[in-house]
């Protein structure tokens, strides 16, 4: 059986825990950094996506603190949202080198 | 000071749209990113962040609470949301055929009068859709609840199957007259789905089975 395709928001979230530990507002940063500001993540956005990961066995609950009276949960990437991150990102280049070599855009291709 | 309190109370508005178990655990943090990410003197939370705190919300109720990688039963709940949609459109066939099924039965027999085609209407027609349209709502039921884990849920489908397989059969038993061409269709196909969902909510048990009885033979 084939395997879904994974959501950009849920590429890029996952992309964003890859470095490290991150709490939602530093997910929220980073994957507008990630993606050129194209991606604005909103926080009903990204804690539905955070709630699908978690219940998928993506990504955990790294720790928690308080920071000025407001509390911040940090969430890590498991080691099956590691493997999964790593075959899409690895699945996306194959499909990007594909189509750059076809568009006679690859490295080394170009006059 | 006074603008933040306001803005704080306008997200925790939204948030009760939130589960309440999600709420419980994550509404003072989603609070800290929404406040974190607010404009500079912002008093009331934006439209399209009250559109997307409604639609986490919606989606965090309505959708399956079953992992992706339970294959099976993620399919079975699936095939209830088809159910539901089958049964619907059912509904709607019936409500929107109406003039024609009354023209057909004018054109059959001439002296069809207003009060028997009233007798159709109240005795066949509108108990039929009125049908539909609660099955579809059974449908969404189960597939809520059974995406939800509830054990009880799958019991309950598979009874709701019995009733429907039972239904089926005996019609046909009874000689089929009950039983249009596109009933029959519409009927079977529904019985199918349910099939094949019951046959998914129950395949890890089934498979459990099947393995005792290979490794005990």
């Amino acid at each position: 059986m084939t395997k879904r395709t994974m959501q950009e928001a849920t590429f890029l979230i996952l992309t964003a825990l890859a470095a490290g530990s991150q709490h939602g507002y530093g997910i929220i940063a980073d994957v507008a950094r990630i993606s050129g500001g194209r991606v604005r993540l909103r926080a009903g956005t990204l804690y539905s996506a955070l709630d699908r990961l978690r219940l998928d066995g993506l990504v955990r609950v790294d720790r928690e603190e308080v920071v000025e009276g407001r509390l911040r949960r940090y969430y890590q990437l498991t080691p099956e949202g590691t493997t999964q991150l790593a075959a899409e990102a690895a699945r996306f280049q194959a499909n990007a080198a594909t189509a750059l070599a076809r568009l006679g855009l690859a490295e080394g291709m170009a006059t | 000071m006074i603008g933040t309190a306001d803005l704080e109370r306008g997200y925790r508005r939204w948030l009760r749209w939130y589960p309440r178990t999600f709420r419980r655990e994550h509404e003072a943090e989603v609070l800290g990113v929404l406040l974190a990410g607010a404009r500079e003197g912002q008093r009331r939370p934006a439209p399209v962040e009250c559109l997307d705190l409604l639609r986490g919300a919606l989606s965090m109720r309505l959708r399956p609470r079953v992992p992706r990688t339970e294959r099976a039963a993620v399919t079975a709940v699936r095939l209830m949301y088809l159910g539901a949609v089958l049964e619907l459109v059912a509904a709607v066939t019936i409500l929107a055929t109406i003039g024609s099924v009354r023209s057909s039965m004018v054109q059959r027999s001439p002296g069809f009068t207003q009060a028997q085609w009233h007798a159709v209407v109240a005795g066949k027609l509108a108990p039929t859709a009125l049908a539909a349209g609660i099955a579809a709502a059974l449908w969404l039921w189960m597939a809520w609840a059974n995406g939800r884990g509830h054990r009880w849920a799958r019991i309950l489908f598979a009874l709701f199957f019995g009733v429907n397989a039972f239904g089926l059969g005996s019609g046909l038993a009874g000689g089929s007259a009950l039983y249009a061409r596109a009933d029959l269709a519409a009927g079977t196909a529904l019985c199918l789905v349910h099939l094949v969902a019951v046959a998914m909510l129950f395949d890890q048990d089934i498979r459990r089975i099947a393995g005792h009885r290979s490794s005990a033979g």
